[in-house]
């Protein structure tokens, strides 16, 4: 199993000492250290994360209001045309249409279905989870079930399957995502209701009298809820990824405007004379992606409260 | 044994339940089959005649009888467009699928493994946050994209490597690297967090202390408890890998199923997409229940019986 190339055992020279290595130091130092390096790793990834997303959302959002051309006019005369040529900031297509335009259209399609995709999965995931974790027996069984059939299964193939015989309209689309990543939800909704329905406040709340899916309604889930939102930026993310492969595929959303994924479908052909075809679309979803999961991860290893930092910093005095 | 029937059971259902809700979706679908089968300028009698010859005339529940009856005996139907029996089409394709994400997955775990132990041992410092980054990069980028980037870079602009295809050994390189750099980042994200677990825990500084080399620590000690989970994620991470599959394949024009199902939708071949969807289902299903069967070999703790109580 060794590879050339990696250096495992840490060099002289390098500040690399494994932070099991350092036995010898004060163990509150060390998670002090450790705590604050994670923190400032967190910030950093928030700051970058915020800015290659908006970078890219802005735009998007304000599209219509922006000096661009209408992403579908083509322009026969002008076609393949170089960025920076001729007006075109990005360059154009094969029948002559702006490409920044047609990005910036795409790009709201989209991403309002990332975001429906999101919301629905969302509501679908901590509906079923938080009925499996609350209720146990048969309803846990059959939704943990069906959780692991679907995980285990690639399910592209059915999803292409679905908007090949509905047609690729928006609402079919938005539903083949969400279907596709309630389980994430779910599963962690379902984890999450294990540990809160053990806890003394749901056994206060039952003996004085209520009723079990007002305590769930009530209680439970309004107590996941912030922990479990935590994974939508992850989702949307994935949402964002899956909706771009399909419209890769052929099974994207045609109008009103064509996504990102058929721009680079269509830019396949002209690669050799048109790169700007391919690289476009392709950097918006990635800084996009980028930006969506960097935040996500950032908001997940930021230290939860600035009390328990305070709490070790005073605990490194002594 | 029973733990081994048990799982059997599960990855039976799974793929008992991929099969009835694309059966049921084929059935409730707009879109005539036999129109697509017989062409737009057929006959009414002639779409009679194909309808007869597919069963499409029979009520539903007698075509799911039959489709199961069929199933059972590996009968899948015959393809429309193929006219050969589509099971057999969609075998005689699945080789190269496995190559690919046999290749594949060789390829992430060889990268993935010492990449995530390089980062467990320097985890929280700057270098570290940089490979972390570059990995989000990784798992961010869509796989048809950096497909598509290789293929003109390597076999167009530096004409080294064929750009589609699988005439050559060669041809295997660009779509194997693409699907792996997805695989590679979320792998060594795992054995990253595995391993700096294993390594902070006391075991590892008990044995440090009686003068265990390094590379005996990391290769044998923290490794041999990183290697379930990792391994666990390898079988999980499979299924997944077979989504990016299919959209490589059509990258590189590779003669896998993954294209053989986007060709099979555009003619609305049903039998062929069954087919295609239940081979693919089976698949995962056996390769995550090969994983599972194999824990015993990696961690002499695990006796199937006792995961079975779990």
């Amino acid at each position: 199993m060794t590879t050339p190339g990696v250096t495992l055992t840490p060099g002289p020279s390098g500040p690399v000492t494994p932070s099991a290595r350092a036995s010898a130091l004060d163990r509150k130092r060390v998670k002090y250290s450790e705590a604050a390096r994670r923190r400032s790793a967190s910030r950093l990834k928030l700051w970058i994360g915020a800015v290659c997303a908006l970078v890219v959302i802005v735009p998007i959002v304000i599209a219509q209001l922006l000096p661009l051309a209408d992403p579908n006019a083509q322009d026969l005369g002008d076609r393949l045309g170089a960025p920076l040529v001729a007006g075109h900031l990005f360059g154009t297509d094969q029948l002559g249409r702006d490409l920044l335009s047609r990005v910036l259209h795409g790009g709201q399609v989209s991403l309002a279905i990332g975001v429906l995709a999101v919301v629905v999965s969302g509501l679908i995931g901590v509906v079923l989870g938080s009925i499996a974790g609350f209720y146990g027996r048969w309803a846990d069984v059959i939704i943990s079930r069906l959780l692991e059939a679907q995980l285990s299964l690639p399910l592209l193939m059915m999803l292409l399957l679905v908007v090949a015989l509905f047609g690729p309209s928006i609402p079919v689309i938005t539903f083949v995502i969400a279907i596709a990543q309630w389980p994430e939800v779910a599963r962690l909704t379902r984890s999450l209701v294990l540990v809160e329905r053990e806890k003394p406040y749901v056994a206060a709340a039952r003996t004085l009298g209520l009723h079990r899916m007002l305590i769930l309604l009530r209680h439970v889930v309004p107590n996941v809820f912030k922990q479990a939102s935590l994974v939508i930026l992850l989702l949307l993310a994935q949402a964002v990824l899956l909706e771009s492969a399909l419209s890769f595929l052929g099974a994207g959303p045609q109008r009103p405007f064509a996504t990102w994924g058929s721009i680079i479908s269509d830019g396949q052909d002209y690669i050799t004379t048109a790169w700007w075809m391919v690289t476009v679309p392709g950097l918006f979803i990635v800084l996009l992606v980028v930006g969506v999961n960097l935040l996500g991860d950032g908001l997940r290893d930021r230290p939860r409260r600035t009390k328990g930092l305070v709490a070790l910093l005073k605990g490194t005095k002594r | 044994m029973v733990y081994v029937l048990k799982r059997l059971g599960q990855g039976l259902l799974t793929v008992f339940l991929t099969v009835s809700v694309v059966f049921i979706l084929i059935r409730l679908a707009p879109g005539d089959p036999a129109v697509a089968y017989a062409g737009p300028l057929a006959t009414s009698a002639e779409l009679a005649k194909v309808r007869t010859q597919f069963g499409l005339d029979q009520p539903v529940l007698v075509q799911y009888g039959t489709f199961l009856k069929e199933l059972v005996t590996g009968n899948l139907g015959t393809s429309y467009s193929f006219q050969a029996p589509a099971l057999q089409v969609v075998l005689e394709r699945l080789p190269f699928t496995l190559t690919l994400a046999f290749a594949s997955i060789l390829l992430a775990a060889l990268v993935s493994i010492p990449l995530g132990v390089w980062m467990a041992r320097r985890t929280d410092t700057k270098k570290e946050l940089g490979v972390n980054v570059v990995s989000i990069a990784g798992q961010s980028m869509p796989d048809f994209w950096i497909g598509i980037l290789l293929l003109s870079l390597f076999a167009i602009v530096f004409p080294i490597l064929p750009a589609s295809g699988f005439a050559t050994w060669a041809g295997l390189i660009l779509p194997t690297v693409t699907i792996a750099i997805l695989q590679v980042a979320l792998i060594s994200r795992l054995v990253r967090r595995e391993m700096a677990t294993n390594f902070a825990s006391p075991y590892l500084t008990i044995a440090r202390s009686r003068g265990v080399s390094e590379r005996t620590l990391t290769w044998k000690y923290a490794m041999g408890n990183s290697a379930i989970p990792v391994f666990t994620a390898l079988g999980t991470r499979f299924a997944a890998m077979l989504n990016g599959v299919v959209v490589v394949e059509v990258v590189f024009g590779w003669p896998g199923v993954g294209s053989l199902i986007v060709r099979a939708l555009s003619t609305r071949d049903y039998p062929l997409i069954q087919a295609t969807v239940l081979v693919t289902a089976v698949l995962a299903v056996a390769v995550q229940l090969l994983v599972d069967l194999a824990y015993p070999l990696l961690d002499p703790r695990v006796r199937l019986g006792k995961a079975n109580a779990s």
